[in-house]
């Protein structure tokens, strides 16, 4: 539903976004991550008309995006803000309307949203009265209660504790059942990897990787295990089937990393194994978003 | 369009609502009814003053002249010596007592005034005088100066100020109005485009240090947002400005007609005048000095100066408040405002001061005229201007040349905040808002 195409943007001295280009499938949770002024936010103001390319372009729903998308597009900064002296619901009132909602509409909506997120009591309390968790809150349902077909959240989980982050998260996973599709950024790769179906990397003003959550895993796993037991062992017995890259000890049980030989199996190193010690756990090595980030990150340099 | 009269709508209403409003407007008519009422009394006041009985014990041979009492005092020839008179100071039922000594007329020396007060330095002055006169009058008698002469020389004068219009006729004038008049509308003027422009700045400050800014440029454009907030205060301001006028008709038209209805007032004052008035006193105890302030009010067309007052506050208002719109997003905080704040105010300072020197003094020379034409000091400078007569063709130029300001600075203001609201935690200069001008779309 969103493309970008060879987007650069130049800020005074800097190179914020140089010829980056990405998709966003209808219906999905894309994930945009990288570190600390790699550029992640300066896209998301393009994409949400807030600043213009220097060159490159945006296909929103396959027309060039213009000021009519505004409304079909939610977008919740990193750098949350509300009005500090006005009261919470004339505050999301006046937001939505700004999206295009009638006042009867959004109305209706912000009581639906309020009693969902129980909030209700909030609605003639003023933002300063508010715990940042509970601003969050509001300026989350500010975000989506326009129903926008695309919605942006940067840094959606920072701020909120984990009972509300479990809330929002729900609120998600059921907005986007219901059609709508997100972008996340964020710097903290692992709040949002299990949620994101397709993610790109962002470094120094480049995509450096993207695609599918699944497919990058499945490309950087490289058949290594932990394996905790307890009993005495000689890795010799085993050398043609797994090399060992750490071992621990802890309360009697000992703990390996280890890696499999070329064409080895799991099962090959569990059969090996079981005849000498006790087995109590066998994991694979699943390289987190962060690991695969730094991996790129080096074989860039 | 819809969406700038919302941001229209939530700018009016936040600060209309906000008590601090509601007491300004409420209040301010009350206080300028005081002022008004102050100003009232101090001029009865002024025309009746306080009446001063002294008693005058004369030791001196040679003044025979006797001294001619006025509407403030009165003088008595007692026969006592200045001892007793002294001595029962408090129960004589005079104020004071003057004593002149045997002094030479040529050096008149040793004149004492006893009194249970101080005597107040315009009573001082009004008994020099007295006696200054009967000195006089004493000499010029001796030098063989007939009576009748002397009562020829005695004149009053009374200079009746009219302006000849375009069309021929008179009209009445008063310097003293016009003046107040210009001075006040233009201070009024002064302080409306400062308080309300800088209202404009602290709005801009608030969304980019509230951070809600990038959630509002992602709704509306940042040249909606901005138009919509000056409107906004805009309109907060002209409310005000009706409010007050409103009120402070109705306040004052009550006031004086409680006034006016204690007639009793002006007879005071007469009764107590013991010397037959001049003509000056005269008017102002027949007519009373209300109707004298109000003669000179209506001499002026008011309705006209609220309307160009109107206008003016617009266009000014509107040429200042974008810069400072400017100004508010190019920081992050109201610290920061103190460096692009002062060549915004200079010019209005400027105006606000030349205006009210030079122009009262000399409003129809050169000066007075660029001022009122330039956009950055126009607006005062119209104002002080005003009550003068300003040629019509002068007062539809300098019109103009403010819409031309305005529409220029709102253009170079909104270049600059379009990139400024977006720019966090760096020090911002001259030199980079120039560069932000110049960033294309």
């Amino acid at each position: 539903m969103l493309r970008v195409n060879n987007i650069v943007k130049q800020y005074a001295s800097h190179l914020a976004l140089d010829d980056v280009s990405l998709e966003v499938e209808q219906g999905k949770i894309f994930g945009l991550l990288g570190p600390n002024g790699a550029g992640k936010t300066s896209l998301i103001r393009i994409i949400t008309q807030i600043t213009a390319p220097d060159s490159g372009e945006v296909i929103f729903n396959g027309q060039r995006l213009n000021a009519n998308h505004i409304a079909q597009i939610g977008y919740l900064p990193e750098e949350r803000g509300l009005y500090k002296k006005m009261e919470i619901g004339e505050q999301v009132l006046y937001l939505a309307r700004l999206k295009g909602l009638t006042t009867a509409e959004a109305t209706k909506r912000i009581r639906y949203w309020f009693e969902k997120l129980e909030m209700e009591s909030w609605w003639h309390k003023k933002v300063e009265d508010l715990s940042k968790g509970m601003q969050q809150k509001v300026q989350f349902v500010a975000t989506i209660l326009h129903e926008p077909e695309l919605i942006i959240l940067d840094e959606p989980f920072s701020g909120f504790d984990p009972v509300n982050a479990d809330i929002i998260k729900n609120e998600i996973l059921e907005l986007n059942k219901k059609g709508a599709t997100f972008i996340f950024s964020t710097h903290r790769m692992e709040s949002v990897e299990e949620l994101c179906d397709n993610i790109a990397l962002i470094h120094r003003s480049k995509k450096i990787l993207d695609g599918s959550v699944l497919d990058i895993k499945e490309k950087y796993r490289n058949n290594t295990y932990w394996v905790e037991f307890d009993g005495d062992y000689n890795p010799e017995l085993t050398a043609d089937i797994f090399e060992v890259l750490q071992k621990d000890t802890l309360r009697g049980k000992t703990i390996l990393k280890v890696r499999l030989m070329a064409g080895k199996t799991a099962n090959q190193l569990l059969s090996a194994l079981l005849p000498i010690v006790n087995i109590h756990r066998l994991d694979e090595v699943i390289p987190t978003m962060n690991d695969i980030f730094i991996d790129q990150v080096k074989q860039e340099n | 369009m819809n969406k700038i009269l919302l941001i229209i709508r939530r700018e009016y209403l936040s600060r209309v609502r906000k008590k601090s409003f509601i007491l300004m407007t409420l209040l301010t008519p009350l206080i300028i009814a005081g002022f008004y009422g102050i100003i009232i009394y101090f001029s009865i006041q002024g025309a009746s003053g306080t009446f001063n009985k002294i008693a005058v014990v004369n030791e001196n041979k040679s003044l025979t002249e006797k001294l001619v009492s006025s509407k403030n005092a009165s003088y008595t020839y007692v026969g006592q010596s200045l001892a007793e008179m002294k001595s029962n100071m408090g129960k004589s039922g005079y104020d004071y007592v003057l004593y002149l000594p045997d002094f030479n007329l040529g050096h008149p020396d040793g004149i004492q005034l006893f009194g249970t007060k101080q005597a107040s330095l315009s009573l001082n002055s009004k008994v020099t005088d007295a006696l200054e006169n009967a000195i006089r009058t004493q000499k010029l008698k001796e030098s063989g100066i007939a009576q009748e002469d002397l009562d020829k020389l005695q004149s009053s004068v009374n200079i009746d100020n009219k302006t000849i219009n375009e069309t021929g006729n008179e009209e009445d004038s008063s310097a003293g109005a016009i003046t107040i008049i210009g001075s006040a509308s233009g201070i009024l003027m002064f302080m409306f485009i400062l308080l309300y422009g800088i209202q404009v700045m602290r709005g801009v400050i608030e969304e980019k240090t509230s951070r809600i800014i990038e959630v509002m440029i992602s709704s509306v454009k940042p040249f909606q947002l901005m138009m919509g907030k000056i409107i906004g205060i805009a309109l907060v301001g002209l409310t005000q400005f009706i409010l007050w006028i409103v009120l402070t008709t109705a306040i004052s038209t009550v006031a004086v007609k409680i006034f006016s209805d204690k007639k009793d007032l002006k007879q005071v004052t007469v009764s107590n005048t013991q010397v037959k008035p001049t003509k000056v006193a005269a008017d102002v105890a027949e007519a009373g000095p209300i109707a004298y302030v109000q003669k000179s009010l209506a001499s002026l067309d008011l309705t006209k100066i609220v309307l160009v007052f109107l206008f003016f506050f617009i266009g000014g208002y509107l040429f200042y408040s974008a810069l400072y719109a400017a100004i508010g997003s190019a920081v992050d905080s109201e610290t920061e405002t103190q460096q692009f704040i002062m060549p915004v105010m200079m010019p209005l300072f400027v105006g606000y001061a030349l205006s009210l020197s030079v122009i009262t003094n000399d409003p129809y020379g050169q000066l007075a005229f660029w001022l009122s034409m330039i956009p950055f000091t126009s607006p005062i400078a119209m104002m002080v201007r005003l009550p003068y007569g300003v040629p019509d063709w002068q007062l539809a130029l300098s019109m103009a040349l403010l819409i031309v300001g305005f529409i220029g600075t709102v253009w170079v203001a909104s270049r600059i905040y379009r990139v400024g609201i977006l720019m966090y935690g760096k020090k911002t200069s001259f030199r980079e808002m120039i560069k932000w001008f110049t960033y294309k779309n």
